[in-house]
């Protein structure tokens, strides 16, 4: 026997005004004149293991369909190769406008917790906020233990190695002076959020 | 300047436009204020002026109000100043003694503010009023229409328009750039969406123009310049030499296989370069004229001059013209001709071109063979091409089991054309139909939005449903050669979104065609400038009025018909052709133009005889009288551009509804309101 499931959509599904506000964000104003003409899903190399295409991520995003939107795999798989931009038709920014999609479903935390994507967008963001500089080593080990510390453990003789050769050091680095950076970034945090809101 | 002795009585209206103007502007209120400025005997607000009531209350007004001024608040002049001054002319006053504002496209259009808009239309209104009191009557002055006319390309749009002029009994002369008339459709096989042999419906209107006692061909000739204005117009036309006495070629084409290449060895225009030619050739088997070409960038009797052109070398054998004979039609010594000639009216139908598709470089054009564009599929397809009609690939034995066509490529895309070219639906379901009808083959359509709407054009696309050809709604990301899968070894791979299914798909092919855009032709600003035309943004011609005056262009006798002002299909051109060619003999018919006496003239007793405006004149209107050392304005070349008058050192040269009076009158008028 087969599942039947509920697969219409009542107005209530939609957050209305939800794509009007990823409009008004600059780089993201020509989703408006979208075709629906799939190029981008064309020439996407990952749109093969997609849950929405591309274009059905624009679209969705246009009607309001915040739910689905946010919580799509599309969004984490893309990987800013910019094919579809470049291809688009009608110029539409479409990997910007996945960043912005991105940054708006980890604020909502509605991100998928173990995929590596988001995990090393906010540990990135963490770590040039703390400390000034990103240290790879560091932020590599810290990737595999919050995503798949299985997988951190196979790795592991390659990585002593090359700590023995001096190639790969999971010492923090800093710069000077991280009291000011602190203050320019929670301004620019905070100019965003005025935005988002 | 003489004194105004009488009164004057001027009429104020100001016209509601529906809501065009009205929205914006506060009309009553605009009318009010009017009616207190000084001479202003009434002043009237109304919902439409041009509307025959309208008309009436001015008629009305001229004869109870004893007035004699009118100046109406409304449109653009270009639409309706012509009205508004015929209904003055019916009033009883003389024409020139009315004037419009338009606070339409200068006002209510392109503001957001009413009140500053309404204050707008005051200034505007009020620099009209004081204007209007230094009106002179003037007499408008009739000038004859030459009744021949030039057609400029010889396309279907050309020859229709060409055939119902010279039907009339009127003359005409068609130039053609090419060695035959004919155009695109010339190429065509067959026509949407009937299925009719472009061939079977065009060769006969091409032998009849070719042979017609009123149309004078011109082929291989190009139009180099321009002079004169509406109804005398001398035109240039320079004569390509073709290296054949036209008159002694009697088209029996026995040069061609004469010729000292055994085989045909070049690419073949007309064939899209699938086919090969001699250098001695005629386009195709139906060409009009019937008259044969040299191409002297491939003819050994020619080698490179020092200049880089073609000069004749005398080093080949010439058994060309050994097989012409004792005609004598062949002529390596001819040289470029320019020709003049005089004619009333100009139709401008210089066609189109097909977007390049290397343009597009996701799909290949020019690095897979089996690529093709749709151009080279109307000749593969066509009994008269280049394969007979037999359908092969570039390796000219296989046929293909499988084709993919893509549609708008180089039509809706910002990085090429924006415009949708209207055709390429129709025409990829036409080659989809061809397609499968000789070959067999499964047919994949690729498409954005399939747009069919004329007469049987819905009916088409649902016959090709019934036969089986694949309709997918995507715009295809890319055309590649990798492979896979086993079953894409060695087949073209289409990659495109299936939007309606929802998924990626990769479909390999045989053969890929690109529907390719229209656009305009390469020269086609050069043209534009030589006839004195406008361009829309994209590059087309541009037409008077979309609606009512589709074929006009803003210089008077000058038509365009055709998809030089736009894409269009077969049925479409011809109608505008015919309507181009009505307007024509509409024009032909009246005998003579009104010329708007904007005309400038020069004081005679005051000019200093400087000589400095003769130079500046754009049209040569001003001449010198030695005798009398001044110099004097050729009313008949004038055309009101004012350069004269501004340039004048004495200030002694006045342009008629131009004059010092008027201009300063109005300044003050509109910096008067505050």
């Amino acid at each position: 026997m087969f599942e039947i499931q509920r697969t219409i959509k009542y107005e209530a599904d939609r957050v209305p005004g939800f794509g009007r506000e990823v409009m008004g964000v600059p780089g993201c104003e020509k989703l408006k004149d979208c075709i629906q003409c799939g190029t981008c899903s064309g020439v996407c190399p990952l749109s093969i293991y997609m849950d929405y295409t591309p274009r059905q991520v624009m679209a969705l995003t246009r009607e309001d369909f915040k739910r689905e939107v946010l919580g799509s795999h599309t969004i984490w798989l893309c990987a800013s190769c910019y094919a579809c931009a470049v291809e688009c038709p009608r110029e539409i920014r479409i990997t910007d406008i996945m960043y912005e999609l991105k940054q708006r479903a980890i604020h909502e935390g509605v991100y998928p917790r173990r995929f590596p994507i988001p995990v090393l967008a906010q540990e990135f963001t963490k770590m040039v906020h703390d400390h000034g500089r990103v240290s790879e080593g560091l932020l590599v080990t810290k990737l595999f233990l919050k995503t798949n510390p299985l997988a951190a453990l196979g790795m592991a003789k390659l990585g002593m190695g090359l700590m023995k050769t001096g190639r790969f050091s999971v010492k923090q680095e800093n710069i000077k002076r991280r009291a000011e950076l602190a203050k320019i970034v929670e301004t620019v945090d905070q100019e965003n959020l005025k935005g988002k809101a | 300047m003489a004194k105004q002795e009488q009164e004057v009585r001027i009429g104020f209206y100001v016209c509601h436009c529906g809501t065009n103007i009205a929205a914006m502007v506060d009309c009553p209120e605009v009318a009010q204020f009017v009616g207190t400025l000084p001479g202003v005997v009434l002043s009237k607000d109304y919902k439409y002026m041009c509307s025959d009531p309208g008309q009436e209350l001015i008629q009305q007004d001229i004869r109870e109000h004893r007035l004699n001024r009118v100046v109406v608040a409304s449109c653009s002049p270009l639409l309706h100043e012509p009205t508004f001054r015929s209904a003055t002319e019916k009033g009883g006053l003389n024409q020139f003694y009315f004037h419009m504002v338009n606070i339409r496209e200068h006002d209510s259009w392109v503001h957001t503010d009413r009140a500053e808009a309404t204050s707008k239309a005051k200034a505007l209104a009020q620099a009209a009023v004081h204007r209007v009191a230094h009106h002179k009557p003037l007499e408008t002055k009739r000038v004859s229409i030459n009744p021949t006319t030039l057609v400029v390309g010889a396309g279907i749009a050309g020859i229709h328009a060409a055939m119902t002029i010279a039907n009339s009994g009127k003359k005409v002369i068609l130039v053609e750039r090419e060695p035959t008339i004919g155009g695109h459709m010339a190429k065509f096989d067959k026509t949407f969406p009937t299925l009719d042999c472009a061939a079977c419906i065009l060769t006969p209107k091409m032998s009849d123009v070719g042979s017609h006692e009123n149309i004078q061909v011109l082929s291989y000739s190009e139009v180099t310049k321009v002079d004169g204005f509406v109804g005398n117009y001398t035109v240039t036309v320079k004569r390509k030499p073709r290296y054949i006495d036209e008159e002694a070629c009697i088209g029996c084409q026995d040069c061609i296989p004469a010729c000292v290449f055994k085989q045909p060895k070049f690419a073949d225009e007309f064939n899209e370069g699938l086919g090969k030619r001699r250098p001695v050739y005629i386009p195709f088997p139906q060409a009009t004229p019937q008259i044969v070409a040299i191409d002297p960038n491939t003819c050994l009797n020619f080698k490179k001059g020092e200049d880089g052109g073609r000069v004749v070398s005398d080093k080949c054998k010439k058994t060309c013209v050994e097989a012409c004979g004792d005609k004598n039609a062949i002529d390596f010594t001819q040289v470029e001709r320019i020709e003049e000639y005089e004619v009333g009216s100009v139709i401008v139908a210089t066609g189109f071109q097909t977007f390049d598709a290397r343009r597009a470089p996701a799909y290949g054009y020019g690095r897979f063979p089996n690529v093709y564009t749709s151009l080279e599929i109307e000749r593969l397809v066509n009994a008269s091409g280049p394969t007979g009609g037999h359908v092969v690939m570039r390796d000219g034995k296989s046929e293909p089991r499988s084709v993919g066509i893509i549609h708008c490529v180089g039509s809706r895309d910002k990085k090429t054309n924006v415009w949708c070219s209207r055709v390429c639906c129709m025409y990829s379901m036409k080659l989809a139909h061809l397609l499968k009808e000789h070959t067999g083959a499964e047919i994949y359509n690729f498409y954005i939005d399939v747009r069919t709407p004329g007469k049987g054009y819905e009916e088409f696309y649902n016959k090709l449903l019934d036969e089986g050809v694949h309709f997918i709604r995507g715009r295809v990301g890319e055309v590649t050669d990798w492979a896979m899968t086993p079953d894409e070894e060695g087949k073209l791979v289409i990659r495109v979104e299936d939007t309606l299914a929802g998924y990626v798909r990769r479909i390999p092919v045989d053969m890929v065609v690109l529907a390719t855009g229209l656009e305009p032709q390469q020269d086609a600003q050069d043209v534009r400038r030589m006839f004195n035309m406008s361009c829309g943004s994209e590059g087309f011609f541009l037409e008077r009025h979309p609606k009512l005056a589709p074929v006009n262009t803003f210089n008077d006798g000058i038509y365009i018909a055709g998809a030089c002002q736009g894409p269009k299909d077969i049925p479409d051109t011809v109608a505008q052709a015919g309507a181009a060619a009505a307007e024509v003999l509409a024009l032909i018919d009246k005998g003579f133009v009104e010329q708007e006496p904007n005309t400038a003239f020069i004081l005679e007793d005051e000019c200093s005889g400087c000589k400095s405006c003769i130079p500046l004149c754009p049209y040569t209107a001003i001449l010198f009288d030695e005798g009398k050392g001044r110099a004097y304005i050729n009313e008949a070349l004038c055309k009101g551009c004012g350069t004269c008058v501004g340039s004048c050192p004495s200030g002694s040269i006045v342009q008629n509804l131009f004059d010092d009076e008027e201009i300063f009158s109005e300044i003050e008028g509109v910096l008067a309101y505050e």
